[in-house]
C-alpha cells in the first residue's frame, strides 16, 4: 500500500491504478479484520465518532426531506385528487432511494471526510510510522476499525433518516396540510413491503454505500502524501469519489434489487 | 477502561438501540408485517386459465377480509392453465370444498388478489386439496370492451394481405394496433406514415386472409377502446359484392374522434370546430 504509485501523465491510467489500489486495499483490510478484534475499543470509539456524532445532521436532514416530499407532492397529487397516496409516496421514495442515497452523502461530507483528514495527519506526522516501529500493524489499528465502524453505522444512520423524513411527512402532510391520519398510515401500511422496501431498500443499499464511502475514506487517507496540501487533496477526493460512486452504485443496486 | 473511554461506549450504544428502535419503527408501524407474517397455514391449489397481474404474495381474501396468501404462481406441466397455490391460514379451515375462487382487481387500476367465495359443501376443502371452481381474471380491456363494441385477440394463422386506407387524423393509431370487424379482431395495423403530397395519414391494415369477403365499399374508422383504451381500427361492412383484395384502397375512412371534441359536443351542444371527416378519404 505504501509503495508510491508510478506517476502517469494519462487521466485514465491514473484512475484506473486508483480503482486498482483501492481493491487491494480492501483486500488488506478484510484480511486485518481479525486482528483488528484485539482494539474492539478503538472500533467502539470510531462508531461513536462516525455514527453517533453524525446523528444530528441526519435527523436535521431526514426531517427536511421528508418534509418537503410531502409538500411537494400533496400539491401534485392534488391536481388528481390523490392527496392521501402522499404518506405512501413519501415513503417509498424514502426508503428505495432518497433515504440511502442522502445519508450516504450526508456520511461520507460528515464523517467521511474526517476519517480521510484524520489518518492523512497521522500519515503525515509519521504517527503510522510510529505504530509501525511499535509493532503495532496500522491497517489493523486506525484502517479496519474506522471501516468496521462505517459500515455498522450506515445502516443504522440510514433507519434513523427514513424514521425522521417520515416524522417530517406526517407533520406537513397530517398535521398541516390536513390529511387524514388513518388514511395516511394505512396506504402507507398496504403499500410498503417489509423485504422489497426495507430490507433490500433501506439495509442493503445503506450497507453498501457504507462499506463503499468507508472504503474510500479510508484508503484516501492511508495512500496521501504526506504534506498538509496531500491531506487537502485527499480530503476532497473522498468526497468527491464517494458521491460518484454512491450514484453509480445506487443505479446499479436499483437494477439488480428492483 | 478510563472515563471518556467508557462515555464513548455509552454513547455507542445508545446510538445502537436508536438505530435498532428507527429499524423497528419503520417496519412495524409504515410497511405491511402482517402481510409477511405467516402463521400456521395450509395450502390450497387452485387453477386459472388466466391470472393476469397476480402475483406472488398477493392477499386471499374472503369476503374482503385477508386470510393468506398467494404462495406460488407456475404453468401447471404440460398444459396452457396455471397452477395458484394459496397459502391459507389455519384459522380459516372451514372453506367448502366448491368455494369459487376468482382473481379481481382492487379499484380501477389497483393490484389484483384472490378472492374466494364460499359454495355450500358440507365437506371443507383440505390442506394440499384442489379448489376446483375458478374464474380467471376478467382484463380491463375485455370488459370495457364488452361496453363499447370492441375486444377479442389477435390471431395470425392463414396469412394476411394488406389494405390501405388514408386518414384525416389518426390520432394516436400507431403501427401494431388491432384491425376489428364487429368487434373481432381480423388483423393489425402495418404501418402509418403520413403521405408529403396529399397531407394525410397512409395506414396500411394487414388482414387476416380467412377474412377475405370484405365487401370493397366497406369504410374504416379509428376509434378508441373505453375511455383510456389505445386505438384501433374498426371496419364497417358496405354492401358491395366485390371483396377488399391485397393492396386495395379503402375509400370511405373516419378519422379518430377527439376525446375533448366529443366531450366538447355533450357540453355546448355542438361544437364550433365540427368538422365531418366521414367519406373524405382520397383516391
Amino acid at each position: 500500500m505504501n509503495a508510491r504509485t508510478p506517476q502517469h501523465d494519462n487521466v485514465v491510467s491514473q484512475a484506473l491504478t486508483q480503482i486498482g489500489n483501492c481493491g487491494l486495499f480492501l483486500l488488506t483490510l478484510l484480511a486485518a479484520v481479525p486482528r483488528s478484534f484485539r482494539y474492539l475499543r478503538e472500533t467502539t470509539r470510531q462508531l461513536w465518532f462516525v455514527g453517533a456524532m453524525s446523528l444530528t445532521i441526519i435527523m436535521v436532514c431526514g426531517l427536511f426531506v421528508g418534509m418537503v416530499l410531502m409538500l411537494q407532492l400533496y400539491h401534485v397529487l392534488s391536481i388528481f385528487g390523490g392527496t392521501s397516496a402522499s404518506g405512501m409516496v413519501v415513503a417509498l421514495s424514502v426508503y428505495r432511494e432518497l433515504g440511502p442515497v442522502v445519508t450516504a452523502l450526508l456520511f461520507a461530507g460528515r464523517a467521511g471526510t474526517a476519517v480521510t483528514a484524520e489518518i492523512g495527519l497521522m500519515r503525515a506526522t509519521d504517527q503510522i510510522s510510529a505504530m509501525e516501529m511499535m509493532a503495532v500493524d496500522p491497517v489493523a489499528y486506525v484502517a479496519t476499525p474506522r471501516f468496521l465502524a462505517g459500515l455498522i453505522a450506515m445502516p443504522l444512520l440510514c433507519c434513523v433518516f427514513c424514521a425522521m423524513a417520515i416524522f417530517g411527512g406526517h407533520l406537513v402532510g397530517v398535521t398541516w396540510l390536513g390529511i387524514d391520519n388513518g388514511t395516511f398510515w394505512s396506504n402507507m401500511t398496504a403499500q410498503v413491503d417489509i423485504h422489497t422496501d426495507i430490507v433490500n431498500g433501506v439495509l442493503l443499499k445503506s450497507l453498501a454505500f457504507g462499506a463503499v464511502v468507508s472504503l474510500i475514506a479510508v484508503f484516501q487517507g492511508f495512500t496521501t502524501p504526506p504534506t498538509s496540501e496531500g491531506v487537502a487533496y485527499a480530503t476532497t477526493r473522498t468526497v468527491v469519489a464517494s458521491s460518484i460512486a454512491i450514484l453509480a452504485l445506487d443505479f446499479v443496486l436499483t437494477a439488480f434489487l428492483m | 477502561m478510563s472515563q471518556p473511554r467508557s462515555s464513548y461506549a455509552v454513547g455507542t450504544g445508545l446510538f445502537i438501540v436508536l438505530g435498532f428502535a428507527a429499524l423497528a419503527y419503520l417496519a412495524t408501524q409504515t410497511s405491511s408485517v402482517a402481510n409477511v407474517r405467516q402463521g400456521d397455514s395450509y395450502v390450497v391449489e387452485a387453477q386459472f386459465t388466466n391470472i393476469g397481474q397476480l402475483k406472488e404474495r398477493a392477499p386471499v381474501k374472503v369476503a374482503g377480509v385477508r386470510v393468506g396468501q398467494v404462495q406460488s404462481i407456475a404453468l401447471k406441466p404440460g398444459s396452457d392453465v396455471a397452477d395458484v397455490k394459496l397459502s391459507i391460514e389455519k384459522a380459516y379451515d372451514r372453506i367448502p370444498q366448491d368455494s369459487v375462487a376468482t382473481i379481481f382487481t382492487s379499484g380501477l387500476l389497483g393490484d389484483q388478489y384472490v378472492g374466494i367465495e364460499y359454495g355450500s359443501a358440507k365437506q371443507a376443502v383440505a390442506a394440499g386439496g384442489l379448489l376446483a371452481r375458478t374464474r380467471s381474471t376478467q382484463p380491463l380491456e375485455e370488459m370495457l370492451g364488452k361496453f363499447f363494441g370492441a375486444g377479442g385477440v389477435v390471431d395470425n394463422v392463414g396469412g394476411s394481405y394488406a389494405v390501405k386506407a388514408s386518414f384525416t387524423n389518426v390520432g394516436t393509431l400507431s403501427a401494431g394496433a388491432p384491425v376489428k370487424m364487429a368487434g373481432v379482431v381480423i388483423g393489425s395495423v402495418q404501418s402509418v406514415h403520413a403521405d408529403p403530397v396529399k397531407l394525410n395519414a397512409d395506414v396500411v391494415l394487414s388482414i387476416d386472409k380467412r377474412y377475405d369477403a370484405i365487401p370493397d365499399d366497406s369504410s374504416a374508422a379509428v376509434f378508441t377502446s373505453g375511455l383510456i383504451g389505445s386505438q384501433y381500427v374498426a371496419i364497417q361492412p358496405g354492401g358491395s359484392s366485390d371483396a377488399l383484395k391485397d393492396g386495395d384502397e379503402m375509400i370511405l375512412t373516419q378519422s379518430a374522434l377527439q376525446l375533448e371534441d366529443l366531450i366538447g359536443k355533450f357540453l355546448v351542444n355542438g361544437s364550433p370546430s365540427e368538422k365531418k371527416d366521414a367519406g373524405n378519404g382520397s383516391k
